[in-house]
């Protein structure tokens, strides 16, 4: 266990970014219980690490497909490509770490740490032969299958994980960190008020959000 | 001069709080003195915030925590809900010897890391009291399970917990209010387990968490929520702030100071005591004094020992109460590990409801009447329990798009898991010493020196096999196990470092807490601890602490102090 060295917080800028994504999602909900706005929303993204517009589309398209709209609503309407770009300008999940055996070419920041948006869009260009957010979308949902596949081969997890374990991993903590996710995808109950040990698991039964100790050990 | 108060307490963590609650009450006048910021009952800015109400989700800045917490951050509990409750390791900096990698984890605040703690509460037997005379390792202690029983039914009956009497010899049964109940795993483990083995029982971890309410100290039940870490406005965990302040408080008898770190103490060698305790305003750096017939160190371990150390005098040249030149030594913590994961697989028609705030605990099981370590003569238990995993399995396995997230919309499959504490042996060349940096205020900094030794790795192996075969006796599939401790600290049971004894030559604390060297000094916190069992401390601390606090108005009052 050895802490990561300080990453270096750049004098911040105006968040210049594309901030529908967090209104989508925020707005509503931020109406419905007073809150002035998305608390992630007040923390300005360094100018370095905003994502460009392609970087940022091609955010939206894998969001979008990891965590699609169903019969609740899904990763883009709750803001995750927003949270998702401030997590990695912050580091979270351990992204700001420096990369492990980068290879040849990998885009890396001055403290050896992946930029992970530049990263993914040049895998998924590379896969898609040169495209990904002209390709039809069965084919852009089959690329980010694929590469979510690669990531995750049977057996013991690689030694050096893709970064997409990094990127999923965010978006996930983005969707169901979200009021969406947490409440409506899965229930959380910030005060259960008693303790039952046994009880039968009811077909359907969807899981807790604020079950923390699951939440820590997955 | 007259003295200023009866009594000075300086920290306000679990034995801090304690000592002065029990103190007030005796009828003395007592000043606590707190080097961080108060926190109100109640008043926990986040503990009711959601992760969408939180601007990283509950993670936390994770760039400012490797600037600011590059230590703290390293505990499970500490995120965004919990960091106030955490030191900044950039402003309250330590030492390490090198070769040492001890991770030193704090709470300066009213409260101390009694807002922070794991709140599991057990008591030692005479095997623990026993074992330094047993195997010769450090100094024997002067007491034993009888001289603190009376003390521990006491401790419990007011911090309230929760558990289950086993009438197991290692792990004596307390004042309990009912247990937290088995989720369907555990129950099936432990009776799985008993069966292989007699001698070993799979219980309830019995914690300061109360299944009925104490009323009269306004505290209610627990809501099963597992969020103590954040403060708990029901003041349903014990904690200074839910507990033992407002009783001292109510004495009207208590002043408390905050902000102010307590630097040195003054030493009048011609009385053998005490005649000051000097502080730094941490705010306006300005030094200020107050006197008294009576100190407690509850600084936590290695503050209290900090403390000493940093009141060297010509009298005193190696620190204060140190004239056997123990004073540092032989610190402790416990060697930890998670000792095996393991799927459970037969009970997927179950659950549970409510987030239970404690774990489970398998008690001490080996080298009790005969020595059966192989390569250890000490103890060690686990701690752990069986849970239903939720989302975050999604960042360990593939699958995208709908299916993906209908499938991480399902109760997870159950598993357990094991985590051993080991006891660490007191060894001389784990020790404190004082650094030649100085903290941002100019004080100099602690210099901690500690490794773990080859009885807690052989410890860690055993505990590892004996993990894997209990789980699978049981029906589980382990996942994965291990045996390597965490560095020290990682249990954060960080003790001793001005230990009990017989003999002044030899330890820096009597029978009854109180310094050999000076008459009116009692230390009360983890520093006095000769030996660590492998229990969870605190419990025993606090037990101490009124025992010590019996006998110092006791001597106060024939005069002797």
């Amino acid at each position: 266990m050895v802490a990561p060295d300080p990453a270096p917080i750049r004098p911040s800028a105006p968040f210049s970014g594309n901030r529908r994504d967090v209104l989508a999602g925020a707005a509503l909900f931020a109406l419905a219980i007073g809150l002035p706005t998305l608390a992630a929303h007040r923390i300005a993204l360094p100018a370095d690490e905003t994502p460009t517009p392609t970087e940022e589309a091609v955010l939206r398209r894998v969001c979008d497909i990891v965590v699609p709209a169903t019969d609740t609503p899904g990763a883009l309407a709750v803001g995750v490509p927003a949270f998702v770009a401030l997590a990695l300008a912050h580091g979270l999940e351990g992204s700001r770490a420096p990369m492990a055996d980068a290879p040849a070419g990998a885009p890396l920041r001055a403290d050896g740490s992946l930029r992970h948006l530049t990263w993914l869009v040049q895998a998924l260009m590379q896969a898609g032969g040169g495209a990904f957010l002209t390709l039809p979308p069965a084919r852009q949902v089959a690329l980010v299958t694929a590469l979510d596949a690669a990531a995750f081969p049977p057996g013991p997890p690689p030694a050096n994980p893709s970064p997409w374990v990094t990127l999923k991993a965010l978006i996930l903590d983005g969707y169901y960190g979200s009021e969406v996710g947490a409440s409506q995808e899965l229930q959380y109950n910030l005060v259960p008020g008693r303790w039952d040990p046994d009880i039968p698991l009811e077909p359907g039964a969807r899981a807790y959000s604020s079950d923390w100790t699951a939440v820590d050990f997955g | 001069m007259s003295e200023e108060f009866d009594a000075i307490v300086v920290g306000s963590g679990i034995t801090g709080g304690l000592a002065a609650k029990e103190l007030t009450e005796a009828g003395l006048r007592v000043l606590m003195i707190e080097r961080g910021r108060e926190i109100r009952h109640g008043e926990y800015d986040r503990e009711m915030k959601a992760p969408w109400e939180l601007p990283f989700r509950g993670h936390g800045d994770a760039a400012r925590y490797a600037q600011d917490y590059p230590v703290q951050m390293l505990n499970r509990h500490f995120n965004e809900w919990s960091e106030d409750h955490f030191v900044n390791d950039r402003e309250q900096p330590y030492a390490t010897a090198p070769g040492s990698d001890f991770t030193w984890f704090r709470s300066y605040q009213l409260g101390g890391r009694s807002l922070t703690w794991g709140r599991q509460c057990y008591r030692w037997s005479d095997y623990d009291f026993g074992a330094n005379k047993r195997d010769g390792h450090g100094t024997d202690w002067p007491i034993r399970y009888a001289d603190l029983a009376h003390w521990y039914d006491k401790v419990e009956q007011f911090v309230g917990v929760s558990g289950s009497a086993e009438g197991l010899p290692a792990l004596p049964d307390g004042q309990f209010l009912p247990p937290f109940g088995l989720n369907a795993v555990e129950q099936s483990v432990r009776e799985k387990v008993m069966e292989r083995w007699p001698n070993r029982r799979l219980t309830i971890g019995r914690t300061a968490n109360l299944t009925q309410a104490k009323p009269e100290q306004g505290r209610g039940p627990c809501q099963a929520r597992n969020i103590c870490i954040r403060g708990c406005s029901y003041g349903a965990y014990f904690s200074t702030q839910s507990a033992t302040l407002p009783a001292a408080m109510a004495t009207g008898r208590l002043t408390v100071i905050n902000d102010a770190q307590v630097e040195t103490l003054d030493f009048d060698p011609a009385t053998r005591r005490i005649t000051g305790v000097r502080w730094i305003e941490t705010g306006s750096g300005q030094r200020k004094r107050a006197s008294s017939r009576l100190v407690f160190l509850n600084a936590g371990a290695f503050n209290s020992v900090h403390l000493l150390l940093n009141s060297a005098s010509e009298a005193m040249p190696h620190g204060l109460a140190n004239s056997s030149g123990v004073l540092g030594t032989h610190i402790m913590d416990h060697a930890n590990t998670l000792s095996a994961a393991a799927i459970m697989p037969g009970f997927e028609g179950r659950t549970s409801y409510g987030n239970r705030p404690t774990g489970v605990v398998i008690p001490r099981f080996r080298n009790l009447d005969t020595i059966d370590g192989d390569g250890f003569t000490r103890g060690y238990s686990f701690q752990g329990g069986a849970l239903q995993g939720t989302w975050t399995r999604g960042k360990h396995a593939p699958g995208v798009g709908a299916e993906a997230k209908h499938a991480l919309r399902e109760v997870g499959p159950w598993r357990m898991v094991l985590v051993a504490f080991a006891e660490s042996v007191p060894r001389a060349s784990n020790r404190l010493t004082l650094s030649n940096q100085r903290d941002p205020r100019g004080v100099r900094q602690l210099q901690i020196e500690f490794a773990h030794g080859a009885e807690e790795r052989a410890a860690l192996a055993d505990a590892k096999r004996e993990a894997a075969a209990m789980l699978e006796a049981a029906g589980g599939k382990v996942l994965f196990g291990g045996d390597q401790p965490g560095p020290g600290g990682t249990a954060i049971h960080e003790m001793g470092g001005a230990r009990m004894g017989h003999d002044p030559r030899t330890s820096v604390l009597d029978k009854w807490s109180r310094a050999h060297d000076v008459a009116n000094l009692f230390v009360t916190d983890g520093a006095q601890m000769s030996s660590s069992a492998c229990q969870n401390p605190s419990l025993t601390y606090m037990a101490l602490t009124a025992r010590a606090v019996d006998h110092a108005v006791g001597l106060m009052k024939t005069g002797a102090i």
